[in-house]
């Protein structure tokens, strides 16, 4: 573990969820985070942009879950976005929705892929989203609030996608999908959870560390950046 | 009956907790709750395996006993609580060790509480 830096990346505020994003910040930062992604659902936002508090010690990161049925429009969104999010997260559930979100490589994260009898993903969409680095997400809400038959269903689904995950090695990332501070679980609780669900430790680790840093890493290039893979680390001066 | 010996006593962790929820619950309430999402995520072979008891609770904070080789899934049943007498909760575990005095010592004993602002679930 040591000094691991721990992001969740799916935290939905008000007007999405129920809390504001200062009491999900101050209750993450007290359970370990050094941050989160904000992502509200695209068809809830508010008229006008928020404000991103500033916390001590605690980042917090503009993201958005988009939400949409039609697959050209979805690209559109994702296009209209993309600037101005770290972390672009497409709520899935449907064929046509899962393949877009796979297949576009400016998406950061697929949520909640299955439906109906599928868990949403086959070895065709596992393979488009190694290829476009989208990530799988494994959401622990939905998880923690069904019991019985739906919770079983959705262990079998993630599951299914933890095996086709790690043959054609695609991401994962491990959040919450918080919609209230009772949602929020220290990342040793949700490393704890996915270990549960089979994931090795390593990999529940990089789904809730390395993973989200690399996304972070992609979005917001550091200063010295010149292009993908090239970076001004050290500037000499020659003559 | 004569006392197991103390070598032949199962081995056990000590887990120092918080609960964050909507109004003030009992040690009762949250018992009951705690076996039933151990129960429902672990099913009851692995429950009993587990030989989790909330040995106290107050003020939010207490310690949950548990075996030694079972500290993850104790864990996770302990994050798979959503709700204590019906009130939304989550439960947020501050530590673990091998004895309850250590435990407290270590982390329960600090006067710097964290008090985190719910008001506005209320309203």
């Amino acid at each position: 573990m040591g000094n691991r830096k721990f992001y969740d990346f799916c935290v939905h505020a008000v007007p999405d969820g129920d809390n504001s994003v200062e009491e999900l910040a101050s209750l993450a930062r007290h359970f370990g985070y050094a941050g989160f992604a904000l992502t509200n659902h695209s068809d809830k936002l508010s008229q006008k942009k928020p404000a991103l508090p500033s916390l001590e010690g605690f980042e917090i990161f503009r993201g958005i879950e988009l939400v949409e049925e039609n697959p050209s429009k979805l690209h559109g969104l994702v296009g209209k976005f993309r600037k101005n999010a770290d972390v672009l997260i497409v709520h899935g559930g449907s064929e046509k929705v899962n393949r877009a979100a796979v297949e576009n490589s400016s998406v950061d994260i697929l949520n909640h892929p299955s439906f109906e009898k599928s868990s949403g993903i086959n070895q065709v969409l596992a393979k488009a989203a190694a290829d476009n680095e989208v990530a799988i997400g494994l959401n622990m809400r939905p998880l923690l609030h069904s019991r019985g038959s739906r919770r079983i269903r959705l262990l079998t689904d993630l599951m299914a996608n933890l095996d086709l995950a790690r043959k054609y090695d695609v991401q994962l990332v491990l959040s919450s999908d918080a919609m209230s501070c009772y949602d929020l679980r220290s990342p040793r609780e949700l490393l704890a959870l996915a270990e549960l669900f089979g994931l090795e430790e390593s990999e529940a680790v990089d789904a809730l560390s390395t993973v989200p840093e690399r996304i972070l890493a992609r979005n917001r290039p550091s200063p010295g950046n010149v292009r993908e893979g090239v970076e001004v680390v050290e500037e000499v001066d020659f003559l | 009956m004569k006392h197991l010996m103390p070598s032949l006593r199962s081995k056990k962790r000590y887990l120092a907790f918080e609960l964050f929820s909507e109004e003030p619950v009992n040690r009762g309430e949250l018992v009951r709750d705690v076996i039933s999402s151990a129960s429902a995520l672990l099913g009851d072979v692995l429950a009993s395996e587990c030989d989790i008891h909330v040995l106290g609770f107050e003020a939010g904070k207490g310690i949950i006993q548990c075996s030694h080789s079972k500290v993850t899934e104790t864990r996770a049943a302990l994050a798979a609580i959503t709700r204590v007498n019906r009130l939304r909760a989550t439960l947020h575990v501050l530590g673990v060790s091998g004895t309850i005095k250590r435990a407290t010592e270590k982390y329960l004993n600090d006067d710097a509480g964290f008090e985190p602002n719910l008001k506005a679930i209320e309203e």
